[in-house]
């Protein structure tokens, strides 16, 4: 039972993140994301990663996906602004990205990687917490000083007129 | 389901995606989704690593860093795209690429 | 060393932290005619900074919170370069004028915070600092470049900036977990530990994390191909924040550069090395020397046909961050001994000629080079300045740039004959650059008709390009200082 509940998560996650990429409308883009979101948090899950997989579900779909919506519907034409040089045709572009695949998965059964077993954890919480505290509290500390300046930024931009 | 390597595939699966959506959408939004689809990619990572690497935790304390930073990231982009769209009902897209030559 | 006893160590970052807090604090109770004055506070905390920073100068390295980042002389340096750049911006902002008519608090909270980001980038030692340093300063120059609200280059060069910034910084990640797959650590030297003990069979996986990374580090640098985004971000931010990013995050992303791949894939015990721990794989030396011709001759060519010349510039720092990266290949001491002299005299050169040209818009509202015709009549002193920027930008003595130039070659030619080619593609490139910066001492004194008849204003920015002036002059002359200094610089931590 959970090896086909673990196959139909995977599905569900590459199928949806193909239509984030392929839909032409973008609300269903935004729609299939929150597919592809929860579909990681649950293989995050599988992965022994129960916080992580919660706050996924909290930051992204809860916070990033809603901004996503809202630009989404506060700006219906925003396709007039070039922001590339180089717009790659979609059969090139497929092109190049299925070679990077092919890469990527060589890459991946060819490889050694590092390997320890390990037995599954009650809970990670205590752990990260600690590790926050301890042995990446600078990181921890500089993070704070980030989403400051980018709350400051973000209210700056979006502050109309003066 | 207890090998590294499936882990691995989706996240390359999704990391090609991702970098499929970037270079080939014009809608910013739409770019800014496929950039999210790429740090899914590289934290589905970080997660697989850990757990099979003897449950070394760095790589979810890398995640929870990534995923924060994802946050801010879209906040600042939306804000700027926000930003762009206001100019372009509010000013004369013409008269506007003019300005200061 | 522990949390508690590294905060020693910390005085700097410190005050930075502070700074910013207090500015933040202090912007409420200015109204907005006077929210330049936040300027004030902020440069006070800078020069504040600096001085914790000379104090405290540390002749051994040491790791700090636990192996997060270090202190050393290598990173003191930076730090240097860093806050003098941002002396002057700060300075500079005071009178730019595209900046005038809004709120200016916020500018300079966000330059500090950048500020702080560059700190952590040049002394990171932990994959997640290398990580969380680059977004910091990428997310603050995102706001910064479309500081000028209500301006659509502005805007749009911001954009442009966010979409690429937060692609690459992506790709990077994903190379970061890579590295972090193959090795189960994030700390650089752990990771150089584990890596040494790895077979051939994970070369594969190596060599794309390698190029992933370096799409992150390259994109900071502004390295060809993943310049794109710079000559559109350069022409649309504010002249002050061009300059600024042409200068220090460039610095400061070389310094992430020599550290990263100097302690994570250098050979392990030693200081400095000629070869990569997996060079056999694929020559990276190689690699890296066409990378570097290819930023410096893509630059230069596309410079030359620039009318704008805010957009020449722009393509003259990707030629720049070109000629900085030969010292990269060689990855020799003396390699880096070059490009550590070369973004110090980088610093006044051209953030003199961005100054000059922003006079220049200030005065005639025009960023061509049409703008700036007659100056070496009607104010030959600013006229002569800005020749002697441009002669040093290419690299003609006795200016500071022909020292970088020297000290840059050098290096390429000890590093042997397989590396001649190198010097003489980088001879080349300078001689093609003579042609587009001599179009601006042309424009000035050989083109008479005068008819805009522009006449610049005294004012701080004036002063400030002759302060700058001065060492692109003496430092051409008598650079035994500055030698020394980044001689003894050259200790970079290692474990």
């Amino acid at each position: 039972m959970a090896t086909v509940t673990f196959w139909l998560i995977i599905l569900l996650t590459v199928f949806s993140a193909l239509i984030v990429v392929g839909s032409s409308q973008l609300i269903y883009s935004a729609v299939a994301l929150l597919f592809t979101f929860v579909g990681v948090a649950s293989l995050y899950i599988f992965l022994w990663a129960d916080f992580i997989g919660v706050v996924q579900i909290v930051i992204y779909v809860g916070g990033i996906l809603i901004l996503v919506i809202f630009g989404i519907m506060l700006t219906n034409k925003i396709t007039s602004v070039r922001i590339s040089h180089t717009s790659v045709q979609r059969g090139a572009g497929a092109a190049a990205v299925v070679v990077l695949f092919i890469l990527l998965v060589t890459m991946i059964l060819k490889t050694p990687w590092l390997e320890i077993a390990a037995v599954e954890p009650d809970q990670t919480v205590a752990s990260i917490g600690k590790m926050l505290m301890i042995d990446y509290l600078l990181p921890f500390e500089i993070t704070s000083v980030l989403l400051l300046g980018a709350l400051i930024g973000a209210a700056m931009l979006a502050r109309r007129g003066r | 389901m207890d090998h590294l390597q499936i882990y691995l595939i989706v996240g390359a699966a999704l990391f090609c995606l991702g970098l499929f959506g970037v270079i080939t959408r014009r809608n910013a939004i739409a770019v800014l989704m496929g950039i999210e689809l790429i740090l899914n990619s590289a934290n589905l990572n970080f997660i697989a690593f850990s757990r099979f690497g003897g449950m070394n935790l760095s790589g979810h304390v890398f995640a929870l860093f990534v995923i924060v930073m994802a946050a801010a990231e879209a906040a600042i982009a939306l804000a700027i795209i926000i930003n762009i769209y206001n100019l372009f009902h509010t000013v004369n897209v013409d008269e506007a690429s003019q300005l200061k030559q | 060393m522990t949390n508690l006893f590294s905060l020693n160590y910390f005085g700097p970052e410190l005050i930075l932290t502070g700074t910013i807090l207090l500015a933040i604090i202090v912007d409420l109770f200015y109204q907005e005619e006077r929210s330049y004055r936040v300027g004030l506070w902020v440069l006070a905390g800078i020069i504040l900074s600096a001085v914790t920073l000379l104090i405290n100068q540390q002749s051994v390295p040491v790791a700090l919170f636990l192996g997060s980042v270090v202190s050393d002389p290598f990173s003191t340096y930076f730090k240097f370069l860093i806050l003098l750049a941002t002396i002057f911006t700060i300075v500079v902002s005071f009178s730019e004028k595209e900046l005038g008519n809004q709120r200016v608090g916020e500018y300079y909270v966000l330059i500090t915070i950048m500020v702080l980001g560059m700190f952590l980038m040049v002394s990171a030692t932990d994959l997640i600092v290398v990580y969380l340093a680059i977004e910091i300063v990428s997310i603050m120059s995102f706001v910064l470049a479309g500081y000028l609200r209500g301006n659509r280059r502005s805007s749009e060069a911001s954009l442009k900036y966010v979409i690429y910034g937060a692609f690459s910084s992506g790709i990077m990640l994903f190379g970061l977990s890579i590295i972090f797959g193959l090795t189960g650590s994030t700390n650089i030297f752990d990771i150089r530990a584990a890596l040494a003990g790895l077979d051939t069979s994970a070369d594969l996986a190596l060599i794309l994390a390698t190029l992933f990374i370096f799409t992150g580090f390259g994109y900071k640098i502004s390295a060809v191909p993943f310049h794109y985004w710079t000559p559109d971000v350069y022409e649309g931010a504010p002249t002050s924040i061009t300059a600024y990013l042409s200068v220090a995050p460039k610095a400061a992303g070389l310094a992430l550069i020599i550290r990263f791949f100097n302690s994570s894939l250098g050979a392990p015990g030693t200081f400095i090395e000629t070869e990569w721990i997996f060079s056999s794989a694929i020559p990276w030396t190689q690699v890296m020397a066409v990378l570097a011709v290819a930023t410096m001759t893509l630059g230069n060519l596309i410079a030359l046909r620039q009318t704008s010349v805010k957009r020449m510039l722009a393509y003259s720092s990707i030629a720049h961050a070109g000629y900085m990266m030969m010292g990269l290949p060689v990855l020799s001491e003396h390699g880096i001994y070059g490009i550590m002299i070369y973004a110090f005299l980088y610093l006044f050169m051209n953030l003199g000629a961005f100054y000059i040209l922003m006079l220049v818009r200030n005065n005639t509202g025009k960023e061509t080079f049409e703008a700036f015709s007659g100056l070496g009549h009607s104010s030959p002193l600013l006229a002569i300045i800005m020749t002697l920027f441009m002669f040093s930008l290419t690299g003609i003595p006795p200016t500071a740039g022909f020292i970088g130039k020297f000290y840059i070659f050098s290096a390429v030619i000890k590093a042997g004959p397989g590396f001649y080619w190198l010097a003489i593609i980088g001879v080349i490139n300078s001689v093609v650059s003579l042609y587009y910066y001599m179009q601006i001492v042309k424009a000035m004194f050989f083109k008479d008709d005068n008819e805009s008849g522009i006449t610049i204003k005294f004012s701080m920015i004036s002063i400030l390009t002759v302060i700058l002036a001065v060492p692109t002059f003496i430092f051409g002359v008598y650079w035994v200082p500055v030698a020394d200094w980044v001689r003894n610089s050259l200790v970079i931590f290692i474990r």
